[in-house]
């Protein structure tokens, strides 16, 4: 089990990458910036760096709205 | 739901004068040797243009599956597990050579010279001729100013006339262009001073300040924005999609956040099919944002321009959301509702959010066929919603009354069709008489707060905080969502003041703004500090998070106090909706049924099971209120206003505006 942004818990599975956690929760929005346990992660990394279990993932979201 | 991101580039392994480096796919070759600490010599080279490759001092060998060449490092794009060397003898000598013929002809200019001592060519005779120029501000023919005219204002003022040794700068047909804006980037770009300006019109304190951050933004559009909201591809229409993924998107007076019929109004298809690209029609002739789009040649299909093509000033993302709110997912229809509004200088919010209020009244049998002179407004009546919008327009027909907006037809309907009062004051999206604009606020406590305590009603030019609230959970407790609720109005009013806009601050973002922890990052603080700098540059006078606040919150008090002398500032006038705060109808809580128990269950520590739907509403309600009340409390406290949202003496007189012209709009509201 994973929790995403201290609210939100998704199943974990092995192999699970920060790609598979954006597609799961539907994150479409540009401008985020993703970290895996306070570690930030590029965006080039997005699809290879696994996420282990248990772990804390934050997905922020900048501020957007005309 | 799983939705397919894009995945980003992947890595490439490369050497560099015999060391590895990891880079990203498609990064310039001149960039990744200097990230690995190497120094080559650079002309036409400019970190915020699109390289063009004309100088050929860049030069570097490229050995690909065994076969070398040479490339320009500054437009070559990593593709493939190269190996580089940077300085072999045959470039030494070549970037000499160079250096030399560039010495030759501008023997004075101090970015050459620079170049000549770092190639180590110092004889300046060897290609003296008549092309020699000794103006120490001669143009060098660098292209930069060529670049940044097109990638920073999209204008094509300046470009390069003859060839060869004749080439030379020029403006259109050798004249001075009408079309030029005076951005001033061509001169700020030229690295010679071979382009000067002669004229700062409005006469600021410090030009150099304000354009030193402008190019900022300049900057970040030309490069950052493709990848980022696509502002100039498709302006704030960007969002159509987004909303939806994260259900927000206003669908059927404001019920739903998602549809599946909202791929068919998207920015794909209005990039696609109808916005006319590369003519923007920008807000004014200079800014490198140029988010706002137009549709050419759009063959109208009703009212009294029916069958002329005309010229349309969006649509916007929230007059597309409207569309969505009245249930209408055709572009046509947006487009041509878009442009009668327009035309008939009504405000597109508040006519698609009445709409869909009269429509689900319509559905609720609140009014009827023979009410609305004949009219089937269900959601998605779309020929009919034109209709109402020409009667408005003509002033007759059932159109009349739907131009009176949601509160006046909430009275009317209660008053003269017995009504249901509570169900209209629940699914009646507005506040101090104001519609709501289309965004979806049910899971963002913050947000409604936002929306509701506005001081001209639910817009969310005061404060948007979805993201950072629902989405990031970011602000979680009373006391974070004050905090926001205070200085994001406050942030937003001050550079209103100054007639700036808010795209510039949070639709682009500088690619760096992850080096701050997120609550400093939701402000984009490099930003922030571009509208003090600009403040700065215009008056002198400098500016800083506390004295704009200061500033700002003065005003805001002001503006709290006109309110509240007008009838339209005390606490009952902040409370939204149910609509805009959870599920105000069955159908509603059914199509959530999983999330809203959930809270029930988790956030409130009540059992779902073996309650009716009907009960689970009502304690939704009730709780939603309560939260509601909290975050109204706290909100008046950080604002130093008292409970019932009115600004108090202490305040006013710790911000310095206790004069009795102020005074005393506290003390007499026209109720
Ligand atoms: S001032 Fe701006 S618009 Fe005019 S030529 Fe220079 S870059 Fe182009
Ligand atoms: S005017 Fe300046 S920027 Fe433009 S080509 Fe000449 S040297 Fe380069
Ligand atoms: S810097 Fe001029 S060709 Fe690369």
């Amino acid at each position: 089990m994973i929790v995403v942004n201290n609210k939100e818990k998704i199943e974990w599975y092995e192999g699970m990458t920060v790609q598979d956690v954006l597609d799961k929760m539907g994150y479409v929005f540009p401008l985020i910036t993703v970290s895996v346990n306070k570690q930030l992660v590029h965006k080039e990394d997005y699809a290879t760096y696994e996420v282990p279990d248990n772990a804390n993932i934050n997905v922020f979201h900048l501020a957007h709205g005309g | 739901m799983a939705i397919k991101t894009k995945a980003g580039p992947k890595k490439i392994e490369i050497s560099i004068n015999g060391k590895a480096a990891t880079v990203v796919e498609g990064t310039y070759l001149l960039n990744a040797v200097m990230d690995a600490g190497y120094n080559v010599p650079t002309l036409c080279h400019h970190k915020d243009l699109t390289p063009d490759g004309t100088c050929r001092l860049c030069l570097c060998e490229v050995e690909v599956n065994g076969k070398k060449k040479l490339v320009t490092a500054c437009n070559y794009p990593v593709r493939d597990q190269i190996k580089v060397a940077t300085t072999t003898d045959e470039i030494k000598k070549h970037r000499k050579n160079l250096a030399e013929m560039y010495l030759g002809r501008w023997p004075n200019v101090e970015v050459i010279q620079n170049i000549a001592r770092l190639c180590g060519a110092t004889d300046a005779e060897k290609y003296k001729s008549e092309l020699t120029d000794e103006n120490p501000k001669a143009c060098i023919l660098c292209g930069h100013c060529v670049r940044a005219c097109n990638s920073f204002m999209i204008q094509d003022i300046l470009g390069f006339a003859g060839r060869g040794i004749k080439r030379h700068l020029t403006m259109p047909f050798g004249d001075v262009d009408p079309h030029c804006v005076g951005c001033t980037s061509c001169s700020y770009v030229c690295p010679t001073g071979a382009i000067q300006i002669t004229d700062d019109m409005n006469n600021p304190v410090d030009p150099e300040l304000i354009r030193s951050h402008g190019m900022k933004v300049n900057a970040e559009m030309a490069n950052l924005d493709a990848l980022q909201n696509r502002m100039r591809e498709v302006g704030t229409a960007n969002i159509v999609e987004v909303m939806d993924a994260y259900d927000l998107l206003p669908v059927h007076n404001f019920k739903f956040g998602k549809h599946p019929d909202t791929h068919k109004i998207d920015s794909k298809v209005m990039k696609s099919k109808y916005f006319t690209q590369g003519a923007a029609d920008a807000c004014w002739l200079g800014c490198s944002m140029a988010c706002a789009k137009a549709v050419d040649d759009f063959e109208l299909k009703t009212g009294p321009y029916k069958g002329q093509k005309v010229v349309v000033d969006g649509p916007e993302y929230e007059t597309a959301a409207g569309g969505s709110n009245m249930g209408g997912f055709d572009l046509d229809f947006i487009v041509e509702y878009n442009f009668y509004c327009d035309t008939y200088g009504i405000d597109t919010i508040s006519f698609a959010t009445t709409m869909a209020f009269v429509m689900e009244a319509f559905e609720a049998g609140i009014i009827t066929e023979e009410y609305t002179g004949g009219k089937i407004l269900n959601f998605g009546a779309m020929k009919e919603t034109l209709e109402c919008l020409h009667e408005m327009a003509r002033g007759d027909g059932f159109g009349v009354e739907v131009g009176q907006g949601v509160r006046r037809l909430k009275e009317k309907w209660v008053k003269e069709l017995g009504a249901d009062p509570g169900f209209l004051q629940d699914i009646g999206m507005e506040v101090k008489g104001l519609e709501f604009s289309e965004y979806v606020s049910k899971e963002s406590l913050a947000q409604q707060a936002g929306y509701a305590m506005a001081i001209k009603g639910p817009q969310h030019d005061e404060a948007w905080l979805i993201f950072i609230d629902m989405v990031n959970n970011q602000i979680p407790s009373f006391k974070d969502k004050a905090e926001a609720l205070y200085y994001f109005p406050l942030f937003r009013i001050w550079f209103g003041l100054l007639g700036l806009c808010k795209i510039v601050w949070n639709d682009v973002a500088p690619a760096d703004n992850s080096k701050y922890p997120p609550q400093e990052a939701a402000k984009i603080p490099d930003h922030v500090e571009n509208y003090w700098k600009f403040f700065e540059g215009m008056t002198g006078i400098p500016v800083d998070e506390d004295k704009m606040l200061l500033q700002a919150e003065r005003v805001f008090n002001l503006q709290r106090l006109m309110s509240y002398y007008l009838g339209y500032g005390t606490r009952k006038d902040d409370l939204p909706p149910l609509r805009a705060i959870g599920p105000a109808t069955v159908e509603e809580y059914l199509s959530r049924e999983e999330r809203y128990d959930r809270q029930m269950k988790e956030d409130m520590g009540i059992d779902p099971e073996a309650r009716t739907v009907e009960e689970k509403l009502s304690i939704t309600r009730d709780y939603r209120y309560q939260q509601y009340n909290k975050v109204l409390d706290a909100a008046y406290k950080r604002r130093g206003w008292d409970e019932n949202g009115i600004p108090t003496v202490e305040r006013l007189k710790q911000i310095g505006i206790d004069i009795p012209e102020v005074m005393a709009l506290l003390e007499k509201p026209e109720q």
